[in-house]
């Protein structure tokens, strides 16, 4: 039994209920109040996502200011039920169109009721694509899309596309112009010692694209990762050094992607649904190229001053640049007074963060930049040595670049019709948890 | 769309009545239900929206019941559905209202829209009133038969709730077997896995009382219907793949080929973008290839990636619940993810439950090769910010060190800890090095060198403390001024609240004084005195001794408190291999979170920890009334039986202080009293049979004085084996034997569907098992798990055979373990036992 929740609930951060939907009567009506009670009011808030209260379970989730709460009476599933949550919450977003808190909820609940009737029953869940649901359950929703006349051209087919095989595409579309976007957007992790080794470093990257494509296209898309190379010229190439070859670590893919060929042609090709979606994800640990080196050094001078110096130099292209970096470095609790130094960009303190901010909107490629600082603290006498320094924390996008040299080679878009598309493609490189401890 | 009005309202903290405006509201849409004029429904919706909006809220709105309804005539969709979700609510708690409900969604069922055919199918299901099933099983029957997909999608969910609401109606209608045609012919993959979902939970239900259901629930994984869904696994949705691959992990597919098949069948499924889909599939690959060693290897290191994608992608909730599954993968196979321990280095900006499970499996990971850098990065949290994991950290380095043979650094790192001083580093460590030292004794002078300077001052958490009070005591020759601190604590007896460490400050007290006798015994003469004044039992009890021991023999005292000591070569498993495996056969699902198997957390049976006390106490003890039986045959209570029994009474005591699981407080008294109402009869029944119950107290006393069990006596088993048809025992008795016997014989076999249905109304098994002279003293539990105590006597002398049997009505097994006075006998009662239950067709 996947899941078979028993309830839902959306709670605000004061346990307010938003929406409730009771799926079976195997929990009684005083769940919330249990939740409230055992989870929210407690310490236990946070330190698990999974609880168990008399004899049911509870998952919960905090997205933005919105507990969102599952509770089941047998061994559910897990990952499955987790999985619904962000499945549902990213449907609730796309309907909302974008943000997902108290407001958009208390705004559209009688919306949320309607798809929380469509996606699960009974606990089971059913149809969770956006593509489907938007058929038929729409913001205005005056009418369903089978009442229409049957002169109407675009239904006929919408009993199929409800609940049929080809979830994630209807048929007959007409665009004036086919264009497809395509964005690898890779997030960087690093971890680095405060010696500067690095303990641990990979790359997790997704493929997103945008269709708008007329009828049924079948799309092939070709990267520069081993596997698919190797494959398609059967010349054994070189472990990378210029990025030309990538090894992929692991790749899950959209449901719409052939993974049969895939696995045995090593080519990505697919049927893309309409509009927004996410194609593939992918994993790298070898052979990622980190945008930036950060060099702190950090000195203690006494009880009551320190000195900072970090250094930040970008290691990608001379000609690209990244955009929004801003280095996050801790200082103690007691800082009373800051003298900042930068070469570029600007630098503050920030006391609520206990953090000096530094912060360069255009950051070249092939430089350098130095912050340095003073800082002054409050001599206190209970604790000695009480800082324990937490890591250093950058932000960054670096367009253009991606740390694991992934590229597309082709995208190649086939329909019986035969016209002509606009291909679009763009590279991000952003940092994902990038710390570096000092 | 206009936000709905109550957002200001909500805010305040007390809400309001609404009384006021629910009226308003009836008022409101009385007036508009039988108006036609155009732009009614968009003053519908707002009403409805409001209507909604209070009930969400938790305001009662049911006095509005009739309006909805009168209002429910429109074709607007959006109407529809508040409305269904009105009457859905509130459906159950005004059942009489309902009813007027019933026409409207019946018109509904047979709409020229299929949407609005399934949504009033939908919520003609939800109504959840038993008195009105008769009028769904009409609109069901349609509903899967219906032309479009949806409403036989809904349906088939529809079949599963009228199930919930009447079995009977459910399965008199046949809509089992409608399901199962549906499952195996729509063209619909979504009506398909409803219908499998559906039947799956009403065979699972109804097996344990239809054979035909077991048989059902067995075709489900048979390999025709396997075979079909797998062929259409591509079809289904992800959530249904889930369902399916779930269903076919039960499957055993009888050669290696066909396990190959399936296996490339699904590969493909390991890359699948919902992580749920992929959990499944490595699900199903582990039991598949359970059997075949190697494979099951290759699958271990097919599956690593995947999961280690899992792991960092997703919500962090998403990482914790496949990391515990990582968790228990690597207890199974530790090398799986040796190489790859840097995946699991904490993030700062991590939850809690993640970084705690990733330090966890940093732990399990660790071997020869990348201990150091595992310590190393260990150590870097143990000066983390966060005290949790700082503490948390030290712990997993003191696992380490104990999984290890080379501890050499890893020693070195946890005195460093000491360095830190920081209370927290301070305490844990301590506790570390304790366990270090009991495994690693040749440690002891590079450990003690830097315990000695630690001040007993700077600790203050009893476990702590109480590690560090039990270094002082066993290395009291190594430490200079041991006997000093002691003295110190024992000043501050007083203040010391926790017993635990007022226990371990005695002992070392008494160890150091056998070591630095004129040193200590001024010491150990204020812990004595201390002790005996102690209000809590434990320490209390524990000082006498040691006074006694010391004024009896002072040599025997030491040999008692220093005995000479063998290094702990491996801790206790917690668990037991046996729940390991039953938890990884529920691989991917709560059991694996909570590492116990599902029985022991959805069951209510296994809610405490050992719930069982509380069965004998509350359940129907001593089935058979004591008037019943000849007053010769009770427990004979002359005065050495009732000084026997207060001794029971203390031992029932301190077992309850043990935490184990037999203890029954609310018995003392009662058979105290017992006790006291049968002394004047002793006098006649002296003379008679030999007092049944009289070795057992005996026994007792040879317990407590550590000499086994001897006087039973133990003739030579003579077949046949005839029991006393008059046995008694009384419920205490029972359990403290219970406690003192080993188990002779412990078995399992399982039971005829039949037998269990028959089984299920427990008094027929007690009065069977009684006519074979077999005796219950309790029952207890919840489907699909019972148990039942049992005794009896045999017929010529007191030897008494206790049994247990565990009943699992679902899976139709039952399990016996056979305790007895008289062991060599033992076989031959539990033939006699066996076919006994052979009645229930066990085999």
């Amino acid at each position: 039994m996947p899941v078979a929740a028993s309830a839902i609930y959306f709670l605000n951060l004061r346990g307010d209920v938003l929406i409730n939907r009771l799926y079976r009567d195997d929990v009684g009506g005083n769940m919330v109040d249990a939740f409230r009670m055992h989870i929210m009011q407690t310490k236990e808030l946070g330190t698990c996502p999974v609880r168990q209260i008399g004899g049911c379970s509870f998952f919960y989730m905090r997205i933005s200011n919105v507990y969102i709460v599952i509770v089941v009476s047998s061994n559910a599933n897990v990952a499955c039920a987790f999985k619904f949550v962000v499945e549902a919450v990213a449907l609730f977003k796309s309907y909302f169109g974008g943000a997902f808190d108290e407001d958009a909820i208390r705004n559209n609940f009688v919306l949320i009721y309607e798809l929380l009737d469509e996606i699960m029953d009974f606990g089971y869940p059913q149809n969770l694509s956006p593509e489907i649901l938007k058929l038929y359950i729409t913001q205005e929703g005056v009418r369903s899309p089978f009442s229409s006349k049957p002169t109407d051209k675009p239904v006929p087919n919408a009993t199929l596309q409800v609940t049929g095989a080809v979830g994630w595409r209807r048929e007959g579309l007409a665009y004036k112009k086919n264009e497809v976007f395509l964005d690898i957007v890779e997030s960087v992790n690093l971890l680095m010692s405060s010696k500067g080794s690095v303990l641990r470093c990979d790359v997790t990257g997704k493929i997103l694209m945008k269709c708008f494509l007329s009828g049924m296209p079948d799309l092939k898309l070709g990267l520069n990762d081993k596997i698919g190379l190797e494959k398609e010229s059967e010349i054994k190439s070189r472990p990378t050094k210029s990025g030309k070859t990538i090894e992929l670590d692991d790749v899950t893919f959209h449901q719409c992607v052939n993974l049969t060929r895939f696995n045995s042609e090593k080519t990505v090709s697919f049927v893309p649904p309409d509009g927004e979606f996410e194609l593939m994800k992918y994993r790298i640990t070898e052979g990622v190229n980190l945008p930036f080196r950060v060099l702190p050094t950090i000195k203690e001078l006494g009880r009551t001053r320190m000195e900072v110096n970090v250094k930040v130099k970008s290691v990608f292209g001379a000609k690209m640049f990244a955009l929004g970096v801003v280095v996050k470095i801790p200082v103690p609790k007691q800082t009373a007074k800051t003298s900042l130094q930068v070469t570029s960009g600007r630098a503050k303190y920030n006391a609520s963060m206990d953090c000096l901010v530094w912060k360069i909107r255009k950051f070249p490629g092939q430089t350098e930049s130095t912050l340095s600082a003073e800082v002054e603290l409050i001599s206190t006498i209970a604790e000695k040595k009480s800082w324990t320094r937490p890591p250093i924390q950058m932000e960054f996008q670096v367009p253009m670049f991606t740390s694991s040299g992934l590229r597309v080679r082709f995208l190649k878009v086939w329909e019986k019709s035969g016209y002509n598309t606009v291909e679009w493609v763009r590279y991000i490189t952003k940092a994902g948890s990038y710390e570096i401890r000092c | 769309m206009a936000p709905p009005a109550q957002s200001q309202r909500s805010h305040s903290p007390s809400q309001p009545s609404g009384k006021g405006e629910v009226s308003d509201l009836k008022m409101q849409l009385r007036q508009l239900a039988g108006s036609r004029a155009p732009g009614t429904d968009d003053s519908k919706r707002d009403l409805f929206k409001k209507v909604i909006s209070y009930m969400t809220i938790g305001i009662d709105v049911s006095s509005v019941f009739s309006e909805m309804v009168m209002c429910s005539a429109t074709s607007d969709i959006v109407l529809k559905k508040m409305c269904y979700l009105y009457v859905g609510n509130y459906a159950k708690y005004n059942p009489d209202l309902a009813l007027l409900t019933i026409n409207f969604l019946q018109r509904d069922c047979k709409d020229e829209d299929p949407m609005i055919r399934g949504l009033a199918l939908r919520s003609l299901c939800s109504l959840r009133v038993p008195n009105l099933v008769e009028y769904l099983v009409g609109p069901l029957g349609a509903g899967l038969k219906d032309g479009n997909s949806y409403v036989r999608m809904v349906a088939a969910v529809g079949v599963l709730k009228l199930y919930h609401i009447s079995g009977s109606t459910c399965v008199d209608a046949d809509f089992p077997a409608l399901l199962k045609h549906l499952m195996l012919n729509d063209p619909d993959a979504q009506v398909v896995a409803n219908c499998l979902s559906a039947l799956q939970e009403i065979w699972g239900l109804e097996a344990s009382s239809s054979e035909e259901a077991v048989r059902e629930r067995e075709a489900l994984i048979s390999k025709p219907i396997i075979y079909y869904l797998l062929n259409r696994i591509k079809e289904f949705s992800e959530w249904a793949q889930c369902t399916v691959l779930e269903l076919v992990s039960k499957y055993a597919p009888p050669d290696s080929n066909e396990i190959f098949d399936i296996m490339n069948l699904l590969e493909d499924r390991l890359q699948h973008a919902n992580g749920a889909v992929v959990l499944a599939t490595i699900k199903l690959f582990l039991q598949l290839t359970l059997s075949m060693t190697d494979v099951h290897q290759q699958v271990y290191e097919r599956i690593k990636a995947p999961l280690l994608t899992l792991v960092s992608s997703g919500s962090p909730e998403q990482s914790y619940a496949v990391l515990s599954h990582l968790h228990l993968l690597v207890m199974r196979a530790p090398m799986l993810f040796a190489s790859d321990y840097k995946h699991f280095y904490c993030q700062y900006n991590e939850p809690f439950y993640v970084k705690k499970l990733k330090l966890e499996m940093l732990t399990a990971v660790a071997n020869e090769s990348n201990t150091y850098e595992i310590v190393t990065e260990l150590c870097e949290y143990a000066a983390n910010v966060d005290i949790p994991i700082a503490r948390e950290s030290i712990r997993a380095v003191g696992k380490i060190a104990l999984q290890q043979y080379d501890v050499n650094a890893i020693v070195d790192r946890l005195l460093q800890f000491l360095e830190m001083e920081k209370d927290y580093v301070t305490a844990e460590t301590l506790v570390l090095v304790k366990d270090l030292l009991r495994k690693y004794p040749q440690w002891s002078h590079d450990c003690i060198a830097v315990i000695g300077n630690i001040s007993s001052n700077n600790v203050q958490e009893p476990k702590a403390k109480a590690a560090l009070i039990w270094m002082l005591g066993e290395y009291a020759q190594d430490m200079q001024d041991a006997p000093y601190a002691l003295e110190g604590l024992i000043e501050d007896w007083e203040d010391e609240n926790s017993p635990e460490v007022r226990l371990h400050l005695l002992t070392a007290v008494m160890k150091c004084f056998f070591r630095r006798p004129p040193e200590t015994q001024k010491a150990l003469g204020a812990a004595l005195a201390a002790g005996l004044a102690d209000m809590h039992q434990d320490v209390h009890d524990r000082a006498l001794f040691y006074y006694r021991l010391l004024q009896n023999n002072v040599s025997v005292a030491n040999s008692v408190v220093n005995p000479p000591k063998q290094a702990v070569s491996v801790f206790a498993d917690t668990q037991s291999s046996e729940i390991k495996d039953r938890i990884f056969d529920e691989f991917n699902s709560l059991s694996v979170l909570y590492q116990k198997p599902s029985y022991m957390f959805t069951d209510k049976e296994h809610q405490g920890p050992f719930a069982f006390s509380e069965e004998l106490g509350n359940l129907s003890i001593g089935s058979e009334p004591a008037d019943d039986i000849l007053p010769a045959q009770r427990v004979e209570a002359n005065d050495e039986d009732l000084l026997l029994t207060t001794i029971e009474k203390e031992e029932n005591r301190a077992h309850g202080n043990n935490d184990s699981a037999y203890n029954a407080p609310a018995y003392d008294s009662s058979l105290s009293q017992l006790a006291v109402s049968q002394t004047d009869g002793e006098l006649l029944s002296l003379d008679q049979t030999v007092p049944a119950d009289a070795p057992q107290p005996s026994s007792a006393i040879d317990d407590l004085f550590g000499l086994g069990l001897s006087i039973a006596p133990s003739p030579a088993p003579s077949p046949p084996l005839k029991l006393n048809s008059k046995a008694v025992l009384d419920p205490s008795t029972f359990q403290q034997k219970w406690r003192q016997l080993s188990v002779s014989i412990s078995q399992e076999g399982s039971l005829s569907p039949q037998g269990v249905a028959a089984m299920m109304s427990p008094q027929a098994l007690l009065h069977h098992m009684q006519s074979h002279y077999i005796h219950c003293i309790a029952s207890g539990g919840q489907a699909p798990n019972f148990k039942f105590f049992f005794f009896a006597q045999k017929a010529d002398e007191p030897a008494t055979f206790l049994v247990e049997c565990i009943i699992n009505s679902s899976m139709c097994k039952a399990q016996i373990k056979i305790k007895a006075d008289d062991q060599s006998a033992s076989q031959a009662f539990s033939a006699l036992f066996q076919s006994a239950l052979s009645k229930f067709g066990m085999a």
